[in-house]
């Protein structure tokens, strides 16, 4: 179970991006964070893996306080989190299977791995989730021979190296068209349902959250405004959420 | 396949390239031949001349032993002509940087041992270093002295005692021989500050005198309180040789007291660094600006876009690029040795020499500018009917003038950097100086020089950054 | 409405700077028109007189010494008997070099003319008496025209009587070229210069490589600047890249030499270390300018600094980096065809050498090989980069 307790971030610069932010996540949630561009979602998400020094307040994960980790401990707790990123974040020169593999990164000694030295059993399972998002061909292409929506499976190849128990994804569609954001966010939907693994994930569409969400919370200027099922976000709490003038966007149609 | 291999196999590289990967093709001939050339030259013995050092490497059929390596860039050529998938392209990028790199450490006579052994060098000058000689404290220099004869001759001497600054001296005897002991009175000097006691032999060179115990120090006296000296010395033997000993001659023996004064001055050295930085800034300004305006025609005239409508055309862009490219490649220190020579020492040749250089470098940049502008504006002005001038104010000026601007700082910068050297051959600025102090190794003065060149490079970066924001 | 004041503040803030510059090219003006330790006169740079020596020098590094033939001395005799009769007169050849008196034989202290026909041209050569006896003795030197003539009074001094029935006979040494034409003592010498020129630049720029590439992450804000040890580390080798990037290497080649005495050595430390600044420059910026996205992705997944950087951040500067490092390799060639100068070794040694024992031809040799392998470089290099870039 993931808690986050009172969570405040204030930026060096003085923007307060997050501001008493409470709310837990059970295992095995598709939770899905709302909120108008700024809102603090990307914020949000970053502090739960610590990517972003929470100001004040406390999170808690599997009864650990992740707030208070520190070096190996911390990255012990970043090798079971895994991260997918609105811009996938991968390392453009490298192969598509050097990529994946770097999701084990958190596992293995220094040295072996800068020199390049991988177990057999690490290939293995980097192939295998290649071949979990359909790309197992492209192992040895450079990933920026691939197109956008590829390049995100291979970042939740990356991630699925982890073997991780919480996947972060920040609007892992928003840089895709809509058909491709169905297949990637299913690709979530079967890893939440298959292996359990809890999900936390920032979308930008009404559609999609009813349809992937099993839980939603939307920030505003930084504060929770809703913890709630998804049907229970209907026109009126949209527009309260995203603001008069905001109007409902369907990723699925083309609007 | 095996097509490609054998022409690989007769030449290197040959089967790469009728297989399309022509730049590998070319690239492994030229290694090849890269490394056959140089092995060659390292079993030529070395016809020492005067002017030429030796070079250790040069001569031994050892070296014959490298022929292995191309032999085996060879064969691995051969196999990667039939089969680009599985030979590794780190063999033949290994096996060559090890010869290069090992051929290199000889030739160029790497060492690192001596960083250590002669690591004392170093102690000796870190000192000194550490004390740049820009200011002195301010101090009166004053002396007296008195005139003797050495040795006493038969009829009565005669003496005269000089004096400036109201150091008055005086000596018990107005002759003495060599080893006499005598006693000298100074008056006039200034209470509790050291003295120094030095004497001119009869040809005029000084000696200072040294103490009677330790022989490495010079003798220091300090007057008493009402700043009168007494104390004796003995007579030295300064008569040069080849001079009669027992002619009497004329000899001095100065008092020397530096008073300070309280506060700072700029030492000898000191003013010759204000000399130089400003001469370092002169030239470079100089330069830099008669170097743009002379580089600009050049940079239109090297201009393939402008200079491609007639053959006469082209062939003044033919001419007047590899002159600019020849001289571009001639660092300006080396162009300042042959304007030492025509002119002579001093700032204009090494502003000349700068000008040369950046009418060349900057010529060349301009005119890539002048070949990347949009050509619709150039042509939309010739429709007018405007002339070759006409287009060139109108059409081009106006497209290259932020990019020449930013070039022209950037040259202004490497300018400051060259003005500061141009001195080692005789070009001035504080070059000059510093070359003259390494070569008497006057390292406080090196050091002060040292930060000289720092400040004014720092200082002129900071002017160039700020005109660069002024101008963006 | 009223028309706007003209805005006196603009103009004299236009008037103070145009005061400026102008005084700064007054002072500029005085401070480098200066040649031989007093003003000069930019009158005086129009005088031919001043370019003069320009025109010969100029000529002798447009004719590089690249090839001679062996040279080897030829002596030139004819017999002139005196008193006449007292031998049989020499017969002068019909072509080819040759000496040829006024008259066959001569009286002592009779005074005649000899000429010389297709000698070497616009050369000193001293005329003389070859004694019966076989010694010589030396009569005055003259000089040849540039068809190789030359005609000059000679005199018959008693000593050069024939004895023995032996004549004495007028002889002029030649330096005649024989054989093949083949490279010269210059081209080696030169061949040599390059060739160690290339490799001080080649190992000052691999070394420099070794030390610059880990400290430029430190100088890179990105990788280093956190917390207050990563901000002193960080500042501390920036400031450091900054002092040594103000100086040129042969000014610290000076020190070098000092050091490790003259030598490419000494060269190539100096290098190196104004090699360092630079690529340190450069490398960190091309760190500072990578793609933060993957740096963030794998701290994600929970690996150290040193796998982030070397996954993350090093795939993304590579070509960069080799991209610097070729453009390094160039530079350095050129920087260290002059420090031989101070440092000693390799081309500029050679050409310091020749500039002041003015042997232009040679020295012009030595530029011309600097020419040829600076634009060598330069291409290579440009070819390289385009390619892997
Ligand atoms: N590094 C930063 N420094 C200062 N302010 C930031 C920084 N990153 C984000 N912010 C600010 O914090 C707020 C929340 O940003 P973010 O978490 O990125 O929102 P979202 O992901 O919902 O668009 C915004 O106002 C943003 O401008
Ligand atoms: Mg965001």
């Amino acid at each position: 179970m993931l808690e986050v307790q009172n969570l405040h971030k204030v930026y060096p610069n003085g923007t307060r991006a997050l501001t008493d932010v409470s709310f837990n996540v059970e295992d095995g949630e598709f939770l899905v964070v709302i909120g108008l561009s700024g809102s603090g979602k990307s914020t949000l998400l970053r502090c739960v893996n610590r990517l972003i020094e929470p100001t004040q307040g406390k999170i808690l994960w599997d009864g650990v306080d992740v707030t208070a980790a520190t070096g190996a401990e911390l990255r012990g707790v970043r090798r079971r989190i895994g991260m997918i990123f609105q811009q996938f974040n991968l390392v453009k020169r490298s192969t598509v299977m050097t990529n994946v593999l770097a999701g084990r990164l958190g596992y293995v000694g220094t040295a072996g791995s800068l020199v390049g030295l991988w177990s057999a059993e690490d290939k293995a399972q980097a192939l295998r989730a290649l071949e979990r998002v359909g790309l197992a061909e492209k192992a040895n292409a450079r990933a920026d021979a691939l197109s956008g929506g590829q390049q995100q499976r291979v970042a939740i190849a990356r991630a699925l190296m982890q073997n991780p128990q919480l996947i972060l994804a920040d609007e892992p569609v928003a840089s895709l068209d809509p058909v491709l954001s169905h297949s990637i966010l299913q690709y979530l939907e079967q890893l939440n349902r298959e292996e359990k693994i809890t999900v936390v994930c920032s979308l930008h569409f009404l559609d999609l959250v009813h349809r992937y969400a099993t839980r939603v919370i939307a920030l505003k200027d930084g504060q929770v405004v809703f913890t709630g099922l998804p049907q229970e976000i209907d026109k009126a709490r949209f527009k309260e959420i995203y603001g008069e003038d905001a109007i409902e966007v369907k990723a699925g149609l083309s609007a | 396949m095996a097509r490609l291999s054998l022409a690989s196999l007769l030449l290197p590289g040959l089967g790469q390239y009728l297989d399309g990967r022509r730049a590998r093709g070319l690239g492994i001939l030229g290694v090849i031949l890269a490394m056959l050339g140089l092995i060659w030259w390292s079993l030529i013995p070395q016809h020492l001349s005067l002017e030429s050092r030796p070079i250790p490497l040069k001569g031994d059929p050892a070296n014959l032993a490298w022929l292995v390596v191309p032999a085996l860039i060879w064969a691995w050529n051969v196999w990667d002509a039939a089969r680009p998938e599985t030979a590794r392209g780190w063999i033949p990028v290994s096996l060559a940087s090890i010869m290069f790199f090992v051929i290199g450490w000889q030739a160029a006579e790497i060492n690192p041992p001596v960083l250590a052994s002669n690591v004392d060098r170093v102690m000796l000058i870190i000192r000194p270093m550490l004390e740049p000689d820009f200011i002195q404290a301010r101090a009166e220099e004053r002396e007296g002295w008195v005139e003797l004869l050495v040795p006493c001759p038969a009829e009565a001497p005669m003496t005269t005692a000089g004096s400036d600054h109201a150091i008055g001296v005086a000596l018990d005897a107005p002759c003495g021989s060599v080893g006499d002991t005598l006693t000298v009175t100074a008056t006039g000097l200034t209470p509790d500050v050291g003295v120094e006691l030095i004497w001119q032999s009869p040809i005029g060179d000084f000696f200072p005198l040294r103490q009677a115990d330790n022989p490495t120090e010079f003798r220091v006296e300090k007057p008493d309180a009402q700043g009168n000296l007494t104390t004796t010395f003995v007579v030295p033997n300064a008569i040069p040789p080849g001079i009669d000993p027992t002619l009497p001659q004329e000899q001095r023996l100065y008092i020397r007291q530096s008073r300070p004064l309280g506060g700072w001055e700029l030492s000898t050295n000191g003013r010759f660094i204000l000399q130089g930085i400003y001469e370092t800034i002169a030239l470079a300004l100089m330069a830099t600006t008669l170097g743009t305006l002379g580089a600009f025609p050049f940079s239109f005239l090297a201009a393939r876009n402008l200079m491609s409508s007639n053959a006469f055309t082209l062939g003044v862009y033919v001419v007047v690029r590899t002159i600019l490219n020849i001289v571009r490649s001639i660092e300006s220190l080396i162009i300042a040795i042959v304007f030492v020579v025509i002119i002579g020492l001093g700032p204009f040749a090494g502003m000349m020499a700068v000008t040369v250089h950046t009418i060349a470098a900057l010529g060349k940049l301009f005119s890539e500018v002048i070949e990347g502008i949009d050509p619709g504006p150039i042509e939309a002005i010739r429709a007018t009917g405007a002339n070759w001038l006409q287009i060139i104010r109108y059409g081009v000026v106006p497209q290259v003038v932020p990019a020449f601007t930013a070039f022209t700082i950037y040259r202004w910068e490497i300018n400051v950097r060259a003005s500061t050297i141009i001195g080692v051959v005789g070009g001035g600025g504080i070059g000059f100086f510093l070359i003259q102090w390494i070569n008497l190794s006057d390292y406080r003065a090196v050091s002060a020089a040292f930060l000289a060149i720092l400040v004014v490079v720092q200082v002129m970066d900071f002017v160039s950054a700020k005109l660069r924001e002024r101008l963006a | 409405m009223s028309t706007p004041k003209p805005d006196r503040w603009r103009a004299l803030r236009l008037t103070l700077i145009t005061l400026f510059v102008a005084l700064a090219y007054v002072f500029a003006y005085r401070g480098s028109f200066i040649a031989s330790g007093s003003p000069l006169d930019p009158r005086d740079l129009l005088s031919p007189d001043l370019w003069a020596k320009g025109g010969p020098l100029l000529g002798d590094f447009l004719t590089p010494d690249l090839a001679a033939r062996d040279i080897e001395p030829v002596t030139l005799q004819l017999p002139v008997p005196v008193p006449c009769g007292s031998a049989e007169n020499g017969a002068p050849a019909a072509s080819g070099p040759r000496l040829v008196p006024s008259v066959p034989c001569a009286e002592p202290r009779d005074k005649f003319t000899v000429e010389g026909f297709e000698l070497q041209p616009n050369t000193e050569l001293q005329l003389r008496w070859r004694l019966p006896s076989g010694q010589y003795f030396p009569g005055q030197f003259i000089t040849t025209d540039a068809d190789g003539y030359f005609s000059a009074e000679f005199e018959a001094r008693p000593i050069v009587a024939t004895k023995d029935g032996v004549p004495g006979q007028i002889e002029v040494e030649l330096q005649v070229e024989v054989g093949e034409l083949k490279p010269s003592q210059a081209f080696f010498d030169v061949l040599d210069g390059v060739i160690v020129t290339i490799f001080m630049a080649l190992m000052a720029t691999a070394a420099a490589v070794v030390v610059a590439a880990p400290f430029s992450f430190l100088a890179a804000q990105n990788v280093t600047r956190r917390g207050p040890v990563g901000t002193a580390v960080y500042y501390t080798v920036r400031t450091i890249f900054n002092i040594l990037r103000s100086f040129e290497a042969i000014v610290i080649a000076t020190l070098f030499a000092f050091w490790v005495d003259f030598g490419p050595f000494a060269g190539v430390l100096a290098l190196t270390v104004v090699t360092v600044a630079s690529l340190g420059k450069l490398f960190s910026e091309a760190i500072e300018g990578i793609d933060p996205g993957p740096v963030e992705a794998l701290t994600a997944t929970g690996a150290n600094r040193l796998q982030v950087v070397w996954f993350a951040i090093v795939p993304q500067i590579v070509p960069n980096f080799v991209s610097f490092i070729i453009y390094h390799w160039d530079i350095n060639v050129r920087i260290s065809t002059i420090i031989g100068y101070v440092g000693g070794g390799g081309i500029g040694y050679y050409l310091a050498q020749m500039i002041n024992t003015g042997q232009d031809n040679k020295a012009g040799t030595a530029i011309w090989a600097i020419v040829l392998v600076v634009w060598a470089m330069d291409f290579i290099s440009a070819e390289v980069r385009k390619r892997y870039t």
